[in-house]
């Protein structure tokens, strides 16, 4: 009889196309090994893709493009900077949620815990592009302030959501 | 013409006869019509499929676990709640329309769908209040005696409405002070759940006005291990995991809820590793007490990831009773059983796979690849 295993063993090429599963690996590593090997790995990649194609190119955690970028951290949605417009801007046509929710990301450049706000941009079906779901520190809809589940858009008068940003409100106070 | 042509010309008309008597008659011709549903089979399953990528487009559809067949669809609208009526005749639609499709004027209704002929059967306009969030049996619920219909709202400000299902009708909005979810917890009590850990419990009267609330003690601890708002039905309550693997028994069956000492999916070697994790957590087959977890190992943050495993727990022991792999990289987001003396286990993963399982054994009896774009969550009559 085909075991669940041998199914999703069929299918598991497929699987380790998502970012937020790299993003995962990486923190298993962390937690389990107690090292911070993985982490370097991407940057190693980078190396690599650099000599091959000439130019200068961005580990992950520091590549705006990339759901593995530090300031993602608690991303679930589309990256702006994938849709027309970047980290911190809409896209052209759409307009930024009012209103958000507030998370804090490391970033691994400077040492620095920063407070980030991730608005939606509104007005504009799903944008479909690099669906990123990053939830540290997130929390379920309870504790809304800190939740990645619910629409942002709600209160826009357009409130289709299209993707979202993570803007750098400042340094966290530690 | 001699013989042996005269030979020949008579075997070819021979042939070409019998061959004529070989061909069939044509086919009928055929009538347009539209496929009647069949009755209700003991495995049929509602998938709700949040479609991400095209957000606007939301539909549930209805597949039968035994004859392996995709029955009808119910549209959805956007980003939206659905469940089913206690009967379960009625499939009921929480969702949001814009007037030019994707744009426009915004309307929030609930809609409620036959589910004997998958026709929408009439619609309750809401005020534009609607939770817009990740499906739950906890964004749009029927009271325990289908009397009532109550509709989750997040402004962000927390409150809900009651409905009047039969003569679609709103009957009013009650403030939950912050608390979110539509939880049924009496004929006419509505529980949702607070920041602070504790429940809010909210009675109405005959015509849906609030008559009192009472708020319970803490359950939980949304600092330390905050519970997944989808709940888990189970004998007399519902069943709250935490991110961390408490199983949290809330029995309603009261006048109060009632808290079961909670108890744990994990060992204290597995704790902080292994957690559940989806975007539907966990079902429960009640007579049978069996618990199905997707389970994978994780860190803080990883309470979306779907599961590499499921894991089988008896209610009443606590024991896990069955680890079913799904390979090292598999991704289990939502599952759910019947409820029949020999339950049908349907799993769904993020690459949008549906696969039917025997909740027995584990056994997969069958896969449909590409079944929907995102599968979040199913529920069974």
């Amino acid at each position: 009889m085909p075991s669940l295993d041998q199914w999703f063993e069929r299918s598991s090429r497929a699987l380790a196309q998502r970012s937020s599963r790299r993003s995962l690996l990486a923190g298993l590593g962390q937690a389990l090994m107690g090292a911070a090997l993985l982490p370097l790995l991407p940057i190693d990649r980078a190396g690599r893709a650099e000599a091959a194609e000439g130019k200068k190119a961005q580990p992950a955690v520091n590549d705006p493009g990339s759901c593995d970028y530090w300031k993602y951290c608690a991303v679930d949605g589309f990256l702006c900077s994938c849709c027309g417009g970047t980290s911190a801007s809409c896209p052209p046509g759409t307009t930024p949620s009012p209103i958000t929710w507030i998370g804090t990301c490391h970033n691994p450049g400077d040492g620095r815990d920063y407070i980030v706000s991730y608005n939606d941009c509104c007005g504009k079906t799903s944008c479909g592009n690099c669906e990123c779901n990053r939830n540290e520190r997130e929390k379920p809809t309870y504790r809304p302030s800190r939740n990645n589940d619910l629409n942002w858009c709600m209160a826009n008068a357009d409130s289709n959501y299209h993707c979202s940003v993570s803007v750098l409100l400042g340094v966290a106070e530690k | 013409m001699r013989f042996s042509s005269l030979l020949f010309v008579t075997a070819v008309c021979i042939a070409g006869l019998a061959r004529a008597a070989d061909v069939p008659p044509p086919l009928p011709p055929e009538h347009l019509k539209v496929e009647p549903l069949p009755p209700p089979g003991p495995h049929w399953v509602y998938v709700f499929d949040d479609a991400f990528y095209v957000e606007t487009d939301d539909r549930v559809y209805l597949y039968d676990g035994d004859t392996h067949r995709y029955l009808g669809q119910i549209d959805a609208g956007y980003y939206a709640g659905f469940n089913l009526s206690p009967d379960g005749k009625t499939t009921a639609i929480s969702t949001t329309y814009f007037s030019r499709g994707s744009r426009g004027t915004r309307t929030d209704v609930v809609e409620l769908h036959d589910n004997a002929t998958l026709t929408p059967l009439r619609e309750i306009v809401l005020p534009n209040k609607r939770a817009m969030t990740l499906p739950s049996m906890f964004n749009v619920a029927y009271s325990q005696d289908g009397h009532f219909l109550y509709v989750s709202y997040i402004t962000p400000a927390a409150s809900f409405g009651v409905l009047d299902p039969e003569h679609a009708k709103v009957l009013g909005e009650i403030d939950t002070a912050g608390c979110v979810a539509v939880i049924p917890s009496g004929p006419n009590r509505v529980s949702s759940i607070c920041e602070s850990g504790r429940l809010l419990t909210v009675t109405l009267d005959a015509a849906g006005k609030e008559s009192s609330r009472a708020m319970s003690d803490a359950f939980f601890d949304a600092d330390k291990d905050p519970v997944f708002v989808q709940g888990i039905p189970m004998e007399g309550g519902y069943t709250f995991l935490s991110f961390l693997g408490a199983v949290h028994e809330v029995n309603f069956t009261g006048a109060a809820p009632s808290f079961a000492p909670p108890w744990s999916l994990v060992s204290a070697a597995e704790k902080g590793h292994w957690r559940p994790g989806g975007t539907q957590v966990g079902a429960i087959h009640r007579g049978l007490h069996r618990l199905y977890v997707p389970m994978h190992v994780g860190v803080e943050g990883s309470h979306k990831e779907g599961g590499t495993e499921i894991w089988v727990f008896d209610t009443v022991t606590h024991r896990r009773v069955a680890r079913w792999p799904a390979g090292p990289q598999g991704s289990i987001v939502a599952l759910q059983v019947t409820q029949d003396a020999a339950p049908v286990l349907f799993v769904t993963t993020d690459k949008s796979s549906l696969a039917v399982l025997d909740a027995l054994t584990g056994q997969v009896r069958h896969v449909e690849k590409h079944f929907s774009q995102t599968p979040w969550m199913m529920l069974t009559p």
